[in-house]
Formats: C-alpha cells, structure tokens, sequence
C-alpha cells in the first residue's frame, strides 16, 4: 500500500497533525509525503516520522497557503499512489476537496482511523455523534482521506528521506487567486490548545471568572495550555477561542487536566480521546468521572494551588 | 402567586414587520413563497408543482423561481418531530394516483393498539376510545417523511433553501409582499463576524406561512392582521426519545395517569404514546398540556420517570436510547383557528395555523390537506384576470368544505370541556365523539396558559435520578438530538430576566433542552434567569409559558432525523 501525505506547513513548520498521519501512514505502509510552498531545506524532517520519499514543490506562485496550486501538485504526483492522506485544517480541506474533483477521486472525511482489511484499505469514521465507528472504503484509486485533527500522535520511526523537486505546470485558474493579506488571531503566550501537549481546563466548578488564574497558573506550571467549557465561555469568564466541546475545539493533548468541570457529553466528545485525564471536582457523581483516568474529589480551590507550587518545585 | 404573564417579554411583533429594503435589483423574486419545509409547505409546493406542470405558462409568468420554501433547520425533517401515527386521507389526496401509501417511507399500517390506565406499579387495560382508534392509520417518521416529502416538492420544481430562518414579514401598502430572511455569521453582541451574511428580501406574489407550532412569523401576521382566533392559542409539551430495542412491538400503546397527577389544582393532563418503528425500534414519548401550574413540573423528567414503569421499561430493556427531541402541538382546536385564514398576500397552513384535533392526536393529514389547499387558492391568484384577494380569500372557503373543518367542528369544545388534557381529555370525551359533536354544550372558556398561576411542589424531588442508560439528563438528550448550534451568536429567547423565583423554577423545569437557569437573587426577591440559547431545539413551550422564541440563526438547532 503506497501512500501519499499532505504535509502541510506554515512558515517553515509543519503542522502536528499531518505528521501525526505521516506517522501512522508508515506504520500501515510505505509513506511519501509532499510538502509545497517551501524550500528543500524543512524536507528532510520529515524522514523521521515515516517518509521514505519527499516531494518537495517550491515557487513563488505555491507559498502563500493557497488551495489550488497544491491541487496541481497533487494531482500530478496522486496517480501513482494508492491513497493520498490529509489531516484536518482549513487549507487541507481545501486541497483534499478540490483533488478529489479534479480526479474525480472519492473522499472520505472526518476520519480517525485507518487500516488494511484483506489488502484493502479501510478508513472508520465516527457516526451518530461519535456513539459508534463506521468502516468506510473507496470504490477507486487513489482513495483520499482527511482524518480529523488529533487523530494521531507523530510517531519518529524513520530516518534519512529521499528528497525529490517536483516541477508543476500551473493551471491558468490557479494563479486567478491572489493572497492579499493574512490576519491571525492573537496569539496568547504558550502552546494553543490544538497543538498544547498538557491542556488544563476550567468549567463552572471553578466558581467566578478570576479564579481561571488556578488553570492559567497550573498550565503554565506544567508547559500547556488553557482550555475552558461552554458553559463559562457563555458566562463569558473565558474567551470562546478556548472552548473545547461538540461546538468548541476538539483537542487530544496527551494530558488534559479538568477542573470543576462536570462532564457533559457536549464537553466529552471534544476532549475523550486525550492520553490521560485528570479530573479535580467536588460533586463525586460529576460524569468526568466516568471517563477520567485519574479522578480526585475535592476542592479546586485548594488543590490546584498545591498542585501548581508541587509541579513547581519539581522542575525547579 | 404568580402568573407568567405578568411578566411579558420584551418583544413586539410590530419589530418583525418591515417594508422591503434592499434596492430592487438586489431582491430574490420568486413566484409563491413558502416558509417552512413541513408536511403543510411541502404539501403545498408539491401540489403546486403539479399545477405548474399542467399549466406551463403560468409557470412562466413566475419566472426563474416559481416556488421557493424556506426552511430553518439544516435540511428538511431537521425540525420536525411527531408521533406520528397518520391518518392517510391528505397524502392520498394529495398524491391521487402519482403514488400510493406503500410508496412512502412509513413503518407501515398500525398494527393493533391498546390503551393503559397506569398507576406507579400498575397498568391497567383499558378499550380504546373511539377517537383513539387507529385502524387504517399509517406509522411515519415525520421527519423522514418531511425529507421525502421535499424531494418529491424539488422534482415538482421547487426551491427548497435551509438554513434560512424567515425573520420578519415584509408588508408593503398594506399586503404581504414577502419575507426578510435572517441574518448570518453576528457574535453574541450583534456584532459581525469574518463568515457575516446579511439577511435578504424575498418578494412573492403570494406568500404560505406553513411554520408549524409556535410559528415566528405567523404570530406577527395574527398580530399585524388581527387574525386571532375567538380562543386563545394554547398549547401542550411532547417529550420524545427512539430506541433501538431488542424485541419488536407488536401494537401502538397510548398510556394515561401515572407519571401525571389527577388531583384538579395540579392541572396536569396528558398522557404517552409508545409506537414501533418497524421491528427494531420503538418511539416513546410524553405530552402534557402547558396549562399545568407545578413550577417543578417537567416534562422531560416525567417522560424519565415513566420508563420506570414495569409496563414501559420491559419494552426498552435490552435497548439503546439513539434520539431525542421535543415539541409543542397547538391544541386550542377549532375556536382558536386564525380567522380569517388569509390575509392580503398571506395564507395561513397547518400546525402554525393551530389545525391540530386533539382527542385524536393528529394533525399531519390537516396539514397536507391545508397546504394543498393553499396550492390551489395560490395558483388562481396568480393566473391572469383573477382578482388576488378573491382568490386567497377561496382559501378559507376551501378548508370551510374540507375535512379539517368538520373534524375540527366536530371536537371544538373537547379540550375545553376536559380540562385541557391530551389523552385524559381524549378518552372523556369519547362521548361527545359519539353523538358527532351534536350536543349543545355552547361555547366553552379558553384562557392562555401563561395566564395560569403557579404553585411550587416537590415533585422534583421524585424524578429519577439519570443513569445514562434508561434515564437520561437534558444535556445529554440535547445532545441525542443532533443540536449542535454555534455558541456565539445572539440570543433568540425574549423573557423578562428579573422574575420571582417561582417564574424562573417553572422556565427551568419546563424547558426540555435546559436553556434557563435561575442565577442571583436580588434584594427584593426577584432573580436574574441565565440563558443557555445554544442549548434550544426550538420546541416553543415558552412562548406558551410568557416568554417568545424567535428565530436564531438559519441552521441552528435540532438536526431530527427519526423523529
């Protein structure tokens, strides 16, 4: 099974996510991957996460974060592949749709698991608001799929990766687009919850809003960042920008620290599939704990203090 | 104690009318414009797509769009949620020989009934009353129906647009020129985001108010119109969940009594309905007149509590919970219909128009029937020579010889006679059924549910507690029912959010969907009630219990799919 990925990068690093599929490309099969809009330079990086062979497109017309000149690049290089994989963003999406009409290819998307079934390819998908998984596949080759974000970790198995230029033609309607400028959201300091590695998140539990400087200062003990329910966002004690949940962010930090928060399912699905849940709250009968690796029955009050100067002290 | 209605929204309809603003070149026209994609719009563009395709040059009078139908909901059936057991006569009306009952998505024809009387442990058989029988009556999923119903309105040459809410009604000189939709894409203070989209004028030659119960936009008309009925609308709350279950039921069940309490100054009426859905699944639902005056009554919890039945629970055992919605039906009957029907420009259809019969529990088969009613009075306004008011105005002729009203003639004073009950009242006035609504009992009093004053109990105390496998909390059943509206927009719920605490208990209990919660209390005893709007499905029980839901942003709310 010969796979294509989409390595997607911004400003000379690639994005978490599409190495996450990199990763677990390699691990079901032989993985390529393509990176646009970059020098050869960054290429090489990737020989770590599984790439045997990068392709590398590179011009003016490819750097700014465009859809349709990565779907010529792709489209090129797609046939002789037997999937091609993205992982979830705005741009990706794009390419992934716009690839999939170019070659009239069939997309399965929001995907958060792929495997080998009899040689064949098959791609689950969560369904029924995440209650069961679907096994989906495709009918032609090369099949696409977008996987939703987090669905991996990045995994470093490989090494040296063979580094090739690919030389595209543009199509005329591609160059029609032009970047005229981009604005990002402001940046907070530290880690954003997609990417944090540690997420500590305050719900209603924590009482009033100032006390959303427990989960800022324990976060910034533990190098993460802070993640927050709806219900407080609609409180307005934090920004929507950090909410998590079935309308917020989804998020799959390797830890993720709850504080006062109950649990709700809306809550649930935008943070389950975390590596270790750690809850602190005073109801028992909250349903975090139903789903938390660690649960302590208490006071956020005067725990997380404790806990913040405790992590403190270990790293010095 | 208090009465809700001592504390009104701050809401004018007189806000929701609006003369067309956009410059004439940026305004859609369409032919007939119909607002809601329910059986009664539905039915109504398909008819009309019958009469266009028999009459070709009419349709091209009406030019690119000769039919468009809004819909609110992400697609059709993303907002509809019945029983529903259907009585067939308006689908084959509608379709006559095009397509027979066998062709629709049904569960197929009722296959037996019964009727319980239940206590807490008890369930006690009962024959069921003439207006309950259902023989020859169909089982649906009304939203599945609804999304057929819409293709079939599409091949027919409609438009269908969702996720767009119809906002306010455009009235130029007097008549009803058409709708302005909602707008897209503002945050929580109003203020415009990057994905900002401005509403839009729909203009119309004629336009089809087919919004089902608690229609924003045909609350307006009524206002702006003054098309109210000689009773007050009133209203009642159904609460229903779909599980998957391990073993097939073979009949539809109707229960009365228990969870409800009988004794006269609770005012609880109503009863639950428990219909399968093919052999491997069941709906169960609960509806209860919002007349009631426990503050801590809700419905949602009620409905919890009767599957803790022995009855109720052996048929869910072994089963799954996979949906959950909630809605209001219109239950004021043949007193509270708009009079007149119409209005210059406007018709009035369906659920939204109050055509529901009660002691039957129906009003599908109206809906249809109404709609295609409106087709028809729509497609002679807009021939050449005919007189618009003339024509709009046959409307009301129409459902005058139609089977809506007999039916609804026929039962006029049921609801008021009973007190008000669903099932309680169905079943008593089984008599009145009998003598075909011939006696003579005049005209009986009717006054709005929010009119009724409260009392606090502990009945809340007696609600099961959830274990996410038989009981489930409202979050999660919120959840169940695909809701999943963007947090940041503006708020679309109008209450008074400084009331006495009883207010506050009974908005909090009755919501299904848990959008209010009782915050601070001030120093003079009143609270401030803090709103979840995202949380909404859009049932409309507080514009019966003295608040007004208006539209949110198109797309938002429930996404019904069994229901």
């Amino acid at each position: 099974m010969r796979f294509l990925v989409f390595a997607e990068q911004h400003e000379g690093e690639f994005v978490k996510n599409s190495l996450g599929v990199l990763s677990k490309a390699a691990s079901v099969g032989d993985a390529d991957a393509v990176v646009v809009g970059t020098e050869a330079g960054l290429a090489g990086g990737l020989g770590k996460h599984g790439a045997k062979v990068v392709h590398v497109a590179a011009g003016d017309a490819l750097t700014p974060p465009l859809p349709q000149p990565r779907v010529d690049v792709l489209a090129k290089l797609a046939p002789d592949y037997d999937a091609v994989l993205f992982g979830q963003s705005v741009l990706a999406a794009d390419v992934a749709a716009g690839l999939a009409a170019r070659l009239e290819a069939g997309l399965n998307w929001d995907l958060v698991d792929v495997e080998l079934q009899d040689g064949e390819l098959v791609g689950k998908r969560p369904a029924l608001q995440d209650s069961v998984l679907v096994e989906v596949g495709w009918k032609s080759k090369p099949g696409l799929a977008l996987f939703r974000s987090g669905a991996f970790d990045p995994q470093e198995s490989g090494g040296e990766p063979e580094v090739r230029d690919v030389e595209v033609q543009l199509e005329d309607f591609s160059t029609k687009v032009e970047m005229v400028e981009q604005a990002h959201a402001e940046e907070s300091s530290g880690p954003s919850i997609e990417d944090a590695d540690v997420i500590v998140a305050g719900g209603r539990g924590l009482g009033a809003p100032e006390n959303f400087t427990l989960a800022e200062e324990l976060a910034k003990a533990l190098g993460g960042a802070v993640g927050a329910t709806r219900a407080v966002v609609d409180a307005g004690w934090y920004p929507y920008s950090a909410q998590i949940g079935q309308t917020g962010k989804t998020v799959s930090p390797k830890l993720y620290v709850a504080l006062g928060i109950s649990g709700a399912i809306q809550h649930k699905v935008g943070m389950q599939s975390s590596g270790t849940i750690v809850a602190i709250n005073k109801d028992a009968n909250a349903p975090i704990f139903e789903f938390s690796d660690l649960g302590v029955v208490g006071d956020v009050h005067e725990i997380v203090p404790k806990l913040t100067e405790l992590v403190r002290a270990r790293k010095g | 104690m208090s009465r809700p209605s001592n504390f009104p929204p701050p809401f004018s309809a007189a806000d929701f009318v609006a003369e067309p603003t956009d410059p004439l070149d940026e305004r859609i026209e369409v032919g007939v414009l119909i607002v809601g994609a329910g059986p009664a719009g539905l039915a109504c563009a398909i008819r009309l797509g019958q009469l266009l395709g028999e009459n070709p040059d009419v349709a091209e009078r009406l030019g690119d769009v000769p039919v468009a139908v809004l819909e609110k909901g992400k697609q059709p059936g993303s907002h509809l949620l019945s029983g529903a057991v259907v009585d067939p006569r308006g689908l084959r009306r509608l379709f006559g020989n095009r397509l027979r009952m066998e062709d629709l998505p049904s569960f197929g024809p009722v296959p037996g009934e019964s009727v319980y009387v239940l206590t807490r442990h008890t369930a006690l058989p009962v024959p069921p009353p003439p207006p309950m029988r259902n023989h020859g009556n169909w089982i649906f999923s009304l939203s599945q129906l609804g999304r057929f119903l819409a293709e079939r309105a599409e091949e027919g040459g409609a438009t269908i647009l969702p996720e767009t809410a119809a906002q306010k009604l455009l009235v130029s000189h007097g008549r009803v020129v058409g709708v302005r939709t909602g707008d897209k894409g503002r945050n929580r203070d109003g203020g415009e985001l990057g994905n900002f989209e401005a509403g839009s004028d729909l203009v119309a030659k004629v336009t089809v108010l087919a919004e089902g119960t608690q229609g924003h936009l045909t609350g307006v008309a009524v206002d702006r119109f003054g098309l109210g009925g000689e009773d007050p609308q009133v209203w009642e709350l159904g609460v229903k969940e779909i599980w998957k279950v391990a073993r097939p039921l073979d009949r539809i069940v109707h229960t009365l009594g228990w969870p409800l309490r009988t004794a006269k100054r609770y005012r609880e009426f109503g009863g639950s309905f428990i219909y399968p859905m093919g052999d491997d699944m069941v709906t169960i639902g609960l509806v209860v007149g919002l007349d009631y005056r426990d503050a801590t009554l809700s419905v949602h919890d009620l409905l919890q509590e009767l599957k803790t039945h022995p009855k109720i629970r052996k048929i869910v055992t072994g089963g799954e919970r996979v949906a959950w919605g909630a809605k209001t039906i219109a239950s004021g009957g043949f007193h509270a219909l708009p009079s007149p029907l119409h209005a210059p420009g406007l018709l009035l259809c369906g659920d939204g128009a109050g055509m529901v019969n009660i002691p039957r529990l129906k009003g599908v088969h109206y809906a249809v029937e109404s709609g295609r009613l409106a087709a028809e009075a729509a497609f002679r306004a807009v021939q050449r020579g005919e007189t618009p008011a003339t024509a709009l105005a046959s409307y009301d002729e129409a459902v005058r010889d139609s089977f809506i009203w007999s039916d609804l003639y026929e039962v006029r004073n049921m609801r008021q006679a009973f007190g008000h009950g669903f099932f309680v009242g169905g079943a008593l006035a089984s008599a009145m059924t009998v003598s075909k609504g011939r006696a003579e009992l005049g005209k009986l009093p009717a006054e709005p549910d929010a009119d009724q004053p409260l009392l606090v109990t502990d009945r809340d105390a007696g609600y099961p507690a959830p274990d996410g496998q038989l009981t489930f909390d409202k979050l999660s059943s919120v959840f169940a029912s695909g809701n999943k509206t963007r947090d940041d927009q503006p708020n679309h719920i109008r209450i008074e959010r400084r009331v006495p605490r009883e207010v506050a208990q009974m908005w909090a209990h009755m919501c299904p969907a848990q959008v209010y919660e009782i915050g601070a209390e001030d120093a003079d005893g009143t609270v401030r009630v803090e709103l979840a709007p995202s949380n909404c499905v859009q049932c409309g029980a507080i514009t019966a219990k003295g608040g007004r839901l208006t539209p949110p942003e198109g797309g938002s709310g429930p996404e019904y799919t069994l229901t």
